[in-house]
Order: C-alpha cells, then sequence, then structure tokens
C-alpha cells in the first residue's frame, strides 16, 4: 500500500467507513494480535474487546 | 510525489501507528482489570487442614523466640530502622545462628545475597551507632 492510498484508507476510516475500517484492521494485525495475547496465547475476547475499542474511537485521532 | 509529500506521510503514518498502540494498550488494560479474576473471601472453618499447614518461614515468623533480646536501647533502635529483610536475616544469623545457605533457602534468594544484606545491615547499624555515640 502506497502512501497515498493509505491517507485515503486512514481518512476513510475516521470519516466511518466500515470497509476501510477493516482494511486498517488487517494491515495492523501483527500490533493488534501482539496486544490481544494473555500467557502467550490470543484471547478472542481482548481482540474483540480491541477491535471494537479501535473503531469507536479512530473518529478522535487528528489528522 | 515529492521529497516533502513523502515524508508527510511517513509522518502520518507515525502518528498513527503510535496513535493505534497507545490506544490498543489502553484497551488491553481496560479490559483485563474488567476481568480480572475476584479473588473468593473463605472463612478459615472451611479451609481444609492440608490449606492450614505452615511453611518453615511462617513458622519462623510466629516463634516470638526468635527475636533479639537487645540490651542496648540504641541499637535496638537502628535494628528498627533497618529494612524488614534486613532484620529478618541477621536475627537467622546471629539469634538462630543458621547457615546463610540455609537462609536463602528458607528466603528464596541466593547465599550471595544473604551476605551482602548482611554487609549492608551491619554497615548501616555501625553507622547508625556511631552518629548516635557522636550526639551523645
Amino acid at each position: 500500500m502506497n502512501h497515498m492510498e493509505f491517507e485515503k484508507m486512514l481518512q476513510a476510516a475516521v470519516s466511518g467507513s466500515h470497509e476501510a475500517l477493516e482494511q486498517l484492521f488487517l494491515l495492523y494485525a501483527p500490533l493488534i494480535d501482539k496486544h490481544s495475547k494473555v500467557d502467550g496465547q490470543i484471547d478472542e475476547d481482548l481482540r474483540q474487546y480491541i477491535l471494537i475499542h479501535i473503531a469507536l474511537n479512530i473518529s478522535k485521532f487528528v489528522f | 510525489m515529492n521529497h516533502q509529500q513523502k515524508s508527510e506521510h511517513d509522518e502520518l503514518r507515525a502518528r498513527f501507528t503510535a496513535w493505534l498502540e497507545t490506544t490498543v494498550y489502553r484497551a488491553r488494560l481496560k479490559y483485563l482489570e474488567r476481568e480480572k479474576p475476584k479473588v473468593n473471601i473463605v472463612s478459615i472453618e472451611e479451609l481444609p487442614e492440608s490449606a492450614l499447614a505452615v511453611s518453615e518461614k511462617a513458622a519462623y515468623y510466629a516463634n516470638p523466640k526468635s527475636a533479639f533480646d537487645f540490651e542496648e536501647e540504641r541499637l535496638a533502635e537502628a535494628f528498627a530502622k533497618l529494612p524488614i529483610k534486613r532484620q529478618e536475616i541477621l536475627t537467622m544469623l546471629f539469634v538462630e545462628e543458621r547457615k546463610p545457605e540455609e537462609i536463602a533457602r528458607i528466603l528464596n534468594c541466593s547465599p550471595q545475597h544473604v551476605y551482602d544484606q548482611r554487609y549492608q545491615a551491619l554497615k548501616k547499624l555501625r553507622i547508625a551507632l556511631t552518629k548516635d555515640g557522636d550526639k551523645l
């Protein structure tokens, strides 16, 4: 993904696009997975909680 | 895309990554705090006998004979000011005459740590007593 595509996707996600948000989740999956681990294993409930938290707060990101 | 535009985009991506990392970290803390298992409080009568078995360390603390018998008040005061762990080590060394290796086993630390703590504790006591002596 080039720089322009990333900016467009981020803008769309911040504006509330579900598709763009999904793309962001895919792009940042390693970071999300890293923080979703409990005792070395991915905790699916925690992962879901993190994804919802991002979805609810992404509009607060300031360009 | 010129060089300036490229660096602006890099900066945006870096800023977003940092924001996301913070957001995810906070979400994780919030979740773990909420999901932290609650400690069940059980009355002592309900506990099985095996759960009441005391460790060597616990037995040591419960034994009132293991305290220093200080003849000198100044020494007692200086001793009381030492960290609890150092007090324990000195008591075990000089009152109970245990070996450093044995103390290390009881306290779950290395014998070297016991030697270090003894050295530091005696040094502190010496300094405290010298200071007090000067004042008198």
